[in-house]
């Protein structure tokens, strides 16, 4: 009887719980998804909108500059992402050693880029990495190139700028995931690693990496959706540009509603593209989480 | 631990009750709000403009708000599209390129002006591209008429005089480019390949565009469209350009004397303007032509703007009687805004006000003013469809080609699938 | 793998091995110092120029110099007479502070709920949110001003507010974390006689902390620097935030970047301060708050 009770108070609390939340949740994010996902289906300019049936799939597969955007996207993740993460795991050890000297200056520093707003950001990295700018100037005088390098005139050096822009905002933020994590393991399992004469480098991937198990799979996670929807760097420091070298499928959606001819029906096909690459590699990071954890 | 967890509940309710308390309406009696996007210019105009209306009629105040203008027009399409009235202003500052993207995307969205504004005083090709079905909807405000801006030192010292800079075609003006790079070393002009300006500035100065009047494509087997095209990539490959990145790099190679000057419209008047210490040492001549083109110009437009009265405003009345009197009719008005803003509108009568015919000791004695006002006169008229944008984006995406020498055909077929691709 | 830990005690063959292995203990710690030095010197070096920046000449900024100037007297005035400052800085704390308290209230007792109470309905919901999270707001905006419109929330504050509330991201942060919160604390309290709420408040909340710290500051810092969506809501010059007078001074014709880098000096200044005001909280939690 009492198990009973105590087993539906459970139940209860569990909804309770989380209800505030996904009423919210229900009122503004499932309308709006809703609408998308109908509009998804159908085809037409602004407002003037007829049922498609799948015309704006069809249209993604003859789409040349979807493609390119796509192509950017994919490479944008493969590339920022994992060297994120690994930068930020690194460093977030490092400043767990509470032997370190300078430790709070460190950490400080690292975190510092992300408090920095958006428009203060790309305006610096704009004056930064113009063609007369401080990096230019820099590289010049050290010898490490003998002319300018065009940074956001020239397709590849574009891909270049976004994605050491991103790394240098985001580092910080995921670094300080993993530090508030560390510290909610318990010092003494390294203590008596230490005693028994295990490397740092066996307890790092012994100790500290399964323990930040749930952190890193929810920090991958987030950076692999933050970058698959990559807009707000790429709108204001490049604006996808030159010539669609770092259009990404954000913004690209953001034009085809905002700039272009308004097609929400098309932009709400590109979109579920990305949810559906967000499934995808979920599902994927989920399952190597798990197989991890055997 | 009841109390504490009810004071919690109870400050989670205030909180509540004072967001909800947030929702006041901003919306006041007879005072008609403006959207427009730079306030040290169309800002400035249309306080100006406000400040005349509300001196004789006392009852109208104006709220003018300013956005960035891709904000401004990334606002007005989600509200638009949104088929909501609710938050839109009484007035907003449309960019020529995409007035009949509006217009026709959102049909009953604007009132038309027709009969309530006298349109013969205006630039005929301003009144033009605001007109559909036979009903024109805008207030025409400033011209993007171009000119060559040039450092008239700099080009001294390479021996090229004002008269050396009339009736030129675009490989001579890539060849006096070569020459004041070798005499000076200072290059022709900036340039932002992730812009296709330049291109658009060229295909109306011979009365041409990417779309027909009737919204056909008119890329691919239009010969006005190839030798604009062939000339774009002449430039591209003369390297008589500093190559730049996004506007503030592209002004400030000009601004900072880096380069000596640039094509571009009317309005970067005030810009170049605002370093005082070049005063005369700049000149305005014409835009070179498109050699061998039938009906080629030296007069063209970039970019420019107009007012437009939303048609489901409160206020509506009162826009569009100001709209009417001061933008419509107030010659003194134009005369101010020239001098203070460096705004050319394009009402016609304004032109024979004083202003515009002083000359300009910035620009060496030059009367800039009234060039320009001719030069605006002789701006082939052209449809700019509702596909600016989609077109634009692809040609840029053919800039790197064309820069390296490619084929201009297979840049022109890749440019017309794209459009075509993107306009269905 | 410091040697001063090792008790007195040891044999000599014990410590030549300690000896031995300190060589190269040594050149890694001058890697990592190195290593750090060159993070800390990337990621503080934008600052610099902001603040640099700050005090030359809009010509000056767009030549690229890098040396302090004289103009920051100049660019600081011609904000203030430019921006109604005090306003706008109030209308950013205001939505910054109230979103912030909101947000994390809301989505820590989710995340907490979702952890502490599992059941496949649930987890299915979960599931669900996640997904959600992956479709791009850009895809989103127009019928959410549709709905904002509806409930005439368009140009209030509510309406910025309102959709960030529940916020999957942080909902899915709190509910990672709390599978480090040990699980004995719970059952303990539990057996003492709390009930569910009274765990949540009195036992979980203390214990996250550094959570919670870390949380503010991410929740802070995205209210703070919100763009598109109050740039869509917002009607009025008075509702506006510092961000959106930012970017609209940032792209006139001909815009001021001295005046532009003052206000972004000004606009950093607040997330600073929160960072450093709980980054004690950090420390706080490292010498060991959960132990």
């Amino acid at each position: 009887m009492a198990q009973a009770k105590l087993a539906r108070d459970e139940q209860l609390n569990g909804w309770l719980f989380i209800m505030p939340a996904l009423v919210l949740v229900g009122i503004f994010m499932i309308y709006p998804i809703l609408w998308s996902l109908w509009m998804s289906f159908q085809t037409g300019r602004g407002m003037n909108f007829s049922f498609g049936g799948l015309a704006n799939i069809e249209r993604l597969t003859q789409d040349p500059v979807f493609q390119r955007a796509l192509t950017n996207t994919l490479i944008f993740l493969v590339i920022q992402v994992p060297i994120m993460l690994v930068l930020a795991l690194l460093f977030a050890t490092a400043l767990n050693d509470s032997k370190l000297w300078g430790r709070s200056f460190f950490r400080t520093a690292i975190f510092l880029p992300c408090v920095t707003s958006l428009v203060a950001y790309s305006i610096l990295f704009k004056s930064m990495f113009a063609v007369d700018g401080v990096i230019n100037d820099f590289l010049m005088t050290t010898g490490l190139v003998g002319s300018p390098i065009p940074w956001l005139s020239d397709p590849f050096w574009a891909k270049v700028v976004v994605i050491s822009a991103i790394t240098w905002r985001w580092t910080g933020y995921n670094m300080i995931f993993y530090l508030a994590a560390m510290q909610n393991i318990d010092r003494s399992i390294y203590e008596a690693a230490k005693i028994d004469g295990i490397p740092a480098w066996a307890r790092f991937w012994y100790i500290t990496v399964p323990m930040l198990k749930p952190v890193i799979l929810f920090t991958s996670v987030i950076s692999t959706i933050g970058t698959l929807q990559l807009f707000d760097e790429v709108n204001t420091i490049t604006l996808g540009g030159p010539s669609d070298s770092t259009l990404t499928l954000s913004l690209y959606i953001y034009n085809l509603t905002f700039k272009f001819m308004p097609s929400f029906g098309y932009a709400a096909t590109v979109s579920y593209v990305i949810v559906v690459l967000v499934g995808i590699l979920s599902f994927f990071q989920f399952v190597v989480a798990r197989d991890r954890s055997k | 631990m009841t109390t504490t967890a009810s004071r919690w509940r109870r400050s989670l309710g205030l909180a509540i009750a004072g967001v909800s308390m947030l929702a006041v309406s901003a919306a006041a009696a007879a005072e008609v709000t403006v959207w427009c996007w730079d306030p040290n210019f169309n800002g400035a105009t249309m306080k100006e403009a406000a400040a005349r209306y509300t001196a004789a009629h006392p009852d109208v105040t104006f709220n003018i708000v300013d956005f960035a203008k891709a904000d401004l027009e990334q606002k007005l399409q989600a509200q638009l599209a949104s088929g909501t009235t609710e938050g839109l202003p009484d007035i907003v500052l449309i960019e020529d390129y995409g007035a009949q993207k509006y217009l026709q995307s959102f049909p009953g969205a604007f009132e038309p002006l027709t009969g309530k504004v006298d349109y013969t005083g205006f630039a005929p090709y301003k009144v033009e591209l605001a007109t559909l079905n036979g009903q024109t909807y805008s207030l025409p405000f400033d011209s993007g008429v171009t000119g060559f801006f040039y450092r008239s030192d700099y080009l001294k010292d390479a021996g090229y005089d004002d008269a050396a800079l009339q009736d030129i075609t675009w490989d001579k003006f890539i060849e006096i480019g070569k020459d004041v790079e070798a005499k000076t070393g200072h290059k022709l002009i900036s340039l932002d390949l992730n812009d296709a300006g330049l291109l658009r500035i060229m295909l109306q100065s011979a009365g041409a565009w990417y779309f027909t009047p009737d919204g056909q494509s008119a890329i691919a087997g239009n010969a006005k469209f190839k030798a604009a095209l062939t000339n774009f990539a002449h430039v591209l490959q003369s390297g008589v350009y500093k190559q730049v990145a996004g506007w503030n790099d592209y002004t400030g190679a000009f601004t900072s004397g880096e380069v000596s000057g640039t094509v571009t419209g009317v309005w970067m008047t005030g810009t170049i303007k605002a370093q005082p210490d070049q005063s005369g040492k700049w000149g305005v001549a014409p835009i070179p032509k498109l050699d061998g083109v039938e009906g080629a110009t030296h007069a063209s437009n970039l970019g420019g703007s107009s007012w437009y009265v939303i048609a489901s405003s409160a206020e509506k009345a009162e826009a569009t009687d100001f709209l009417a009197t001061v933008w419509g009719k107030d010659v003194d008005f134009y005369q101010k805004i020239l001098i203070n803003q460096g705004a050319l509108g394009s009402l016609l009568a304004a032109r024979e006000g004083e202003a515009f015919k002083a000359s300009d000791a910035f620009f060496g004695g030059q009367a800039v003013w009234q060039n320009f006002s001719d030069w605006l006169a002789a701006i082939p008229g052209v449809n700019y469809g509702i596909f600016t944008n989609e077109a634009d984006a692809a040609v840029i995406a053919q800039i790197p080609a064309l820069k390296d020498g490619g084929d201009i055909d297979a840049a022109i077929a890749a440019i017309d699938a794209q459009v075509k691709q993107q306009t269905q | 793998m410091t040697d001063q830990a090792l008790p007195l005690s040891t044999t000599r063959t014990e410590r030549r091995t300690t000896r031995a292995f300190n060589f190269p203990h040594l050149a890694g710690r001058t890697a990592l110092y190195l290593l750090l030095s060159i993070a800390a010197f990337v990621s503080i070096f934008p600052f610099f120029w902001m603040i640099v920046s700050a005090t030359n000449t809009a010509a000056d900024i767009n030549t690229g110099k890098a040396t302090f100037g004289t103009a920051l007297w100049d660019n600081t005035v011609a904000f203030f007479t430019q921006v109604d400052a005090p306003r706008i800085f109030w209308n950013s704390a205001f939505l910054a502070i109230v979103g912030t308290v909101l947000t994390l209230a809301v989505s820590s007792l989710a995340g907490y709920g979702f952890e502490m109470f599992k059941n496949r309905f649930r987890e299915r919901i979960f599931g669900l949110l996640l997904l959600m999270l992956s479709i791009p707001f850009a895809a989103l905006m127009v019928p959410l001003f549709i709905m904002m419109a509806n409930f005439k929330l368009i140009n209030t504050y509510a309406a910025i507010l309102l959709p960030a509330i529940a916020s999957i991201f942080i909902i899915f942060y709190f509910r990672q974390a709390t599978k480090a919160f040990p699980s004995e604390l719970r059952e303990a309290a539990k057996i003492d006689g709390l009930n569910e709420w009274q765990i949540f408040l009195f036992i979980y909340l203390p214990v996250m902390r550094s959570t919670y710290a870390a949380a503010i500051i991410i929740v802070f810092m995205a209210n703070w620097n919100n763009y598109l969506w109050p740039l869509i809501v917002l009607q009025t010059n008075e509702q506006k935030t510092i961000t959106l007078v930012i970017q609209s001074l940032s792209s006139a014709y001909y815009p001021d970047y001295g005046v532009v880098m003052v206000g972004t000096v000004l606009a950093t200044l607040p997330t600073l301060i929160i960072f450093f005001l709980l980054q004690r909280r950090f420390v706080e939690g490292m010498l060991g708050a959960v132990k």
